[in-house]
């Protein structure tokens, strides 16, 4: 199986309140500071990396490559990083798409990826359901409906069947849906797909439990990491026009939290909980 | 934030100091493209900093309080190791951290030490007792290496390399601590060429364990009729169980578990009583084809494993003072000094007060001198590596530092590193003391460090005995010229010169103090020299850190006029600012004492050899 994965590096979430929005008083910042911020790949995005991985090995001998996960990011020559890093922790091949941050919007992005798929031409694209900075969640729905794919969103469990179909136990309310769909087809993920048996796909044996959670790069892979593809396009390259639909007018901080009060009794809280909080 | 210890990684490490130590001050990247490192490039260093990082946070740190709290017990004879470790074992052989450093020829990568250096102090900041068991595996390994005969090497190595075996080294006996020589285990030859080992080994880590199927124990012991003392004794590979040639497990080889020792720390590691051959069925192979070779081939994986406790020494004191320095942060109390008048003044972070600050200060100064210390040592055997068999007189410089250093970073990495995390205690308060923040156990693990691989006082008596007079000299020589040689360079430098003076003083103490003890021995006076020896290396070791701080200052010092402006340049603007202050703490307030100390060793007082045994106590 041939799979595409889109990554994205995204300021490490837990140091979010590093994130500087220097607005002036009463109005809007034009950009949100950036330096000074640690990168990391998107969490959702290693999830699905780590999906693809698994869909395309026997588990037993993770060696021995049995398919191609591709990466794709869009960004400055700084991501390369992301990608070297997605190359060390097992992926054949990386494709930077060669944008600044800014140009970019989730349609953009999806437009871009459509043409991408048209030159790749994977059985599958699999992707994070939601980036943690701007927690869109729409890339792999507009990307579906753009190559007149089929999708399926917020997967927590696949079996692949004979490279052909995937049976995908996708997350909803109150508890799981589970549909087959037929390849080529594009996938997003949720975190519960690297649960040791999150993916169930031959010749990995059924009974094989994936250790929880994504895989490290193992130390010789990092030392080939280099010696893998890394192609660098232009959105140009792929017919796309750097026109995004969404445009950016300002940023602002959230306001800052209130201090809590302390309550005197059970009545006063039930009180405040019910006229202020209207939680009751 | 509350710090429930369960399954909790504490660990942090910064690594931006550890990339300005390789990068910037001692020249990795001059090694990096070439022979023998030419698959290693900038790219790969860097993300095998932060992956090894990741991998120790991620998988070692969660345990290491779990590692403290549960311990390892004895079940039907064999030892249980804490919860996880066994599966801990299990990654980290897969990620590959064990062999960075390895030969290639061994599936390992063959990094310059100085890299390996740095992915090990992560592996043992997050869990210092549980990367003892891989720590003593490789150590062996080496030994059959460097001294195993071709079939040994066969049959050990892979299996040792790749975690399936794991290995220890056992010298200490209930009689034989210090004085290695006293061993009383025996072997006596076989007709089949191996030897039957009998004997008590105590105190031995990574004795047993739950995750290998073999463990290669190491064991000095003495053929029969050989001499006693140091000279007869050899070095023999025991498994735990027998094997065949082909490493088929055949059953156990009479090694018996008699025991764990209950400890201060490090208690996720066990401490084993070993019996060897209690029923005559244990068997040995001589390590290589010659008896009685045991002592130098042993002082090979006692050089890794001295430097192995000062790379633990460093890492558990890092993981103190970040840990300290993070609290600082949080923790608030009473007002700014300014205004201690006003009893209305805001509270503050306690890292606002001048004594939390100083301690702050004196921690980091601590920690980031002997890592240099280490790095430098790594750096000469890489140096060492490359020259070797091209430009002899290099090769053997580096080689002589080496071996110059290893006593300085085993005993003053480890006296100090248990004096770093005794202040980061006092740095939090009253919690310091509790089980629900880390620096306690850190303090408990690292007393050990200045115990084992030979006492501190051993590494004194390495130094002076040893190391001063090696190469006639030269070694000593050399370190004191490349310090003379900084200290001319930099006398008139605009922002460093009162530091530099307070080195040229500790330099002059150090040369003096050396000459000094030569006339000792010269004249006989042999006793005052163990007098002296610990406070000696203690002074050699202040001016080989203050030296090297200062190095590191008059870089980042440099380095700072390069910084754009404004928010672009402010976190290493920042970083080299703590360069430069910590190098600049330590000249003022440490490195004096190395002259003071000079002064009080000339005294030659005798009163600690003059006191009688009674007349320390009435009991
Ligand atoms: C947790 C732990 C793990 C260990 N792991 C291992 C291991 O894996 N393998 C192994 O072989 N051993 C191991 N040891 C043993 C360790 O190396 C010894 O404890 C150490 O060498 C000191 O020996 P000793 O305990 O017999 O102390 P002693 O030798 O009795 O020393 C007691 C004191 O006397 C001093 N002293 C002794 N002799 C002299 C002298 N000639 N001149 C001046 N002072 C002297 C010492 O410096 C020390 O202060 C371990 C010990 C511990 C506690």
């Amino acid at each position: 199986m041939k799979i595409l994965v889109p990554l994205k590096r995204v300021a490490d979430p837990e140091n979010a309140n590093k994130v500087k929005i220097a607005a002036p008083a009463g109005g809007l910042a034009p950009k949100i500071e950036t330096t000074g911020l640690e990168w990391k790949p998107n969490p959702f995005d290693e999830y699905a990396l780590e999906a693809a991985l698994r869909l395309t090995e026997n588990g037993t001998a993770v060696k021995a490559r049995l398919g191609e996960v591709i990466v794709v990011t869009f960004g400055p020559a700084e991501c390369d990083q992301t990608l070297r890093g997605a190359l060390a922790t097992g992926a054949d091949r990386a494709i930077r798409v060669d944008v600044t941050d800014d140009q970019l919007d989730g349609d953009l992005v999806a437009r871009a990826l459509a043409k991408l798929v048209d030159q790749v031409k994977p059985d599958l694209v699999l992707m994070g359901k939601q980036t943690v900075d701007s927690d869109s969640n729409q890339v792999a729905q507009l990307l579906a409906a753009y190559l007149g794919w089929p999708q399926v969103t917020f997967a927590a469990n696949i079996v692949n069947e004979d490279n052909k179909a995937l049976k995908i136990g996708r997350v909803a309310d109150g508890g799981q849906i589970n549909v087959r769909v037929q390849l080529p087809a594009v996938v997003n993920v949720e975190d519960r797909v690297v649960n040791p048996k999150g993916v169930t796909s031959p010749p990995t044996p059924a009974t094989h439990k994936y250790a929880d959670g994504v895989r490290f790069a193992p130390l010789p892979a990092i030392m080939q990491a280099k010696k893998k593809p890394l192609e660098v396009k232009k959105l140009a390259d792929l017919g796309v026009e750097a026109a995004p639909k969404v445009k950016y007018l300002g940023y602002e901080a959230p306001p800052a939290r209130k201090a809590g009060v302390k309550v005197k009794t059970v009545a006063e809280l039930v009180d405040k909980l019910k006229n202020e909080a209207k939680v009751l | 934030m509350s710090n429930a210890q369960t399954a909790q990684n504490r660990y942090k490490a910064d690594l931006r100091e550890i990339r300005f130590l390789l990068f910037e001050q001692f020249g990795l990247g001059e090694l990096l493209g070439k022979e023998p490192y030419a698959s290693w490039g900038e790219d790969e260093v860097n993300m095998v900093l932060d992956e090894s990082y990741k991998f120790s946070c991620d998988v070692l740190g969660p345990l290491n309080s779990v590692g403290d709290r549960v311990g390892c017990h004895i079940e039907n004879g064999q030892a249980v190791t804490p919860p996880g470790f066994k599966e801990a074992w299990t990654k980290l052989y897969e990620a590959g951290w064990k062999s960075v450093g390895v030969k290639t020829e061994h599936g390992g990568q063959g990094a310059p030490m100085a890299l390996s250096v740095a992915v090990e102090e992560f592996l043992s900041g997050a869990n210092v007792a549980f990367a003892m068991y891989p720590g003593l595996t490789v150590g062996a390994s080496e030994v059959i290496d460097h001294f195993g005969t071709p079939a040994q090497k066969e049959l050990y190595l892979p299996r040792m390399f790749d975690g399936r075996w794991a290995g220890t080294m056992c010298l200490t006996e209930p009689a034989a601590g210090s004085d290695v020589g006293a061993a009383r285990s025996t072997a006596k030859k076989l007709p089949n060429g191996k030897y039957s080992i009998k004997g008590t080994k105590l105190f031995i880590s990574g004795g047993d364990n739950d995750f290998t199927e073999n463990i290669i124990h190491l064991v000095l012991a003495r053929v029969d009729g050989a001499p006693q003392g140091t000279k007869g004794l050899s070095l023999f590979i025991v498994g735990k169980m027998k094997t065949d040639a082909s490493g088929a497990i055949l059953g156990p080889n009479d090694v018996a578990l008699g025991g764990l020792e209950h400890k201060m720390g490090i208690n996720g590691s066990t401490t084993a009583l070993l019996n060897f051959g209690e029923n005559d069925q244990c068997e040995g192979e001589l390590v290589g084809t010659v008896e009685n070779l045991g002592m130098p081939q042993m002082f090979k994986m006692m050089n890794v494993a001295r430097i192995g406790v000062g790379l633990q020494s460093v890492s558990v004191a890092s993981a103190a003072f970040l840990n300290a320095l993070e609290y600082s942060k949080e923790r608030k109390q009473g007002p700014n000094i300014r205004n201690w008048k006003d009893a209305n003044a805001p509270r503050v972070a306690i890292i606002e007060h001048p004594d939390v600050r100083r301690m702050l200060l004196d921690m980091k100064a601590r920690v980031e001198g002997i890592r240099c210390l280490i790095v430098k040592l790594a750096r000469h055997q890489d140096g060492f590596v490359v020259n070797q068999g091209k430009d002899d007189a290099a090769a053997s410089y580096h080689l002589g530092q080496v071996d110059l250093l290893v006593p300085l970073v085993k005993a003053y990495g480890s006296d100090q590193s248990f004096r770093i995390c005794e202040t980061a205690i006092q740095v939090y308060g009253g919690v310091g003391y509790t089980k629900d923040y880390p620096a306690e156990q850190y303090c408990r693990d690292s007393k050990i460090f200045s115990i084992y691989e030979g006492t501190n006082h051993i590494q004194s008596m390495d130094l002076v005995g040893r190391k001063l007079g090696q190469n006639g000299g030269a070694n000593l020589q050399a370190f004191l010229g490349d310090i003379g040689k900084f200290i001319a360079e930099n006398a008139s430098h605009p922002a460093l010169g009162p530091s530099i003076k307070e080195l040229q003083a500790a330099h002059e103490a150090v040369g003096m103090t050396a000459m000094r003890m030569l006339g000792w021995f010269q004249m006989g006076q042999m006793s005052m020299v163990p007098v002296v020896s610990t406070r000696f290396l203690e002074m050699m070791s202040e001016l080989a850190v203050g030296w090297l701080l200062l190095v590191g200052a008059s870089i980042a010092i440099e380095k700072t006029k390069g910084l754009a402006d404004g928010e672009e340049g402010a976190k290493d603007r920042a970083f080299y600012a703590g360069k430069t202050l910590a190098a600049k703490y330590f000249a003022m307030n440490v490195l004096p004492g190395v002259k003071l100390k000079a002064e009080v060793l000339g005294r030659e007082d005798t009163s600690s050899l003059d006191i009688s045994d009674t007349a320390f106590a009435t009991v």
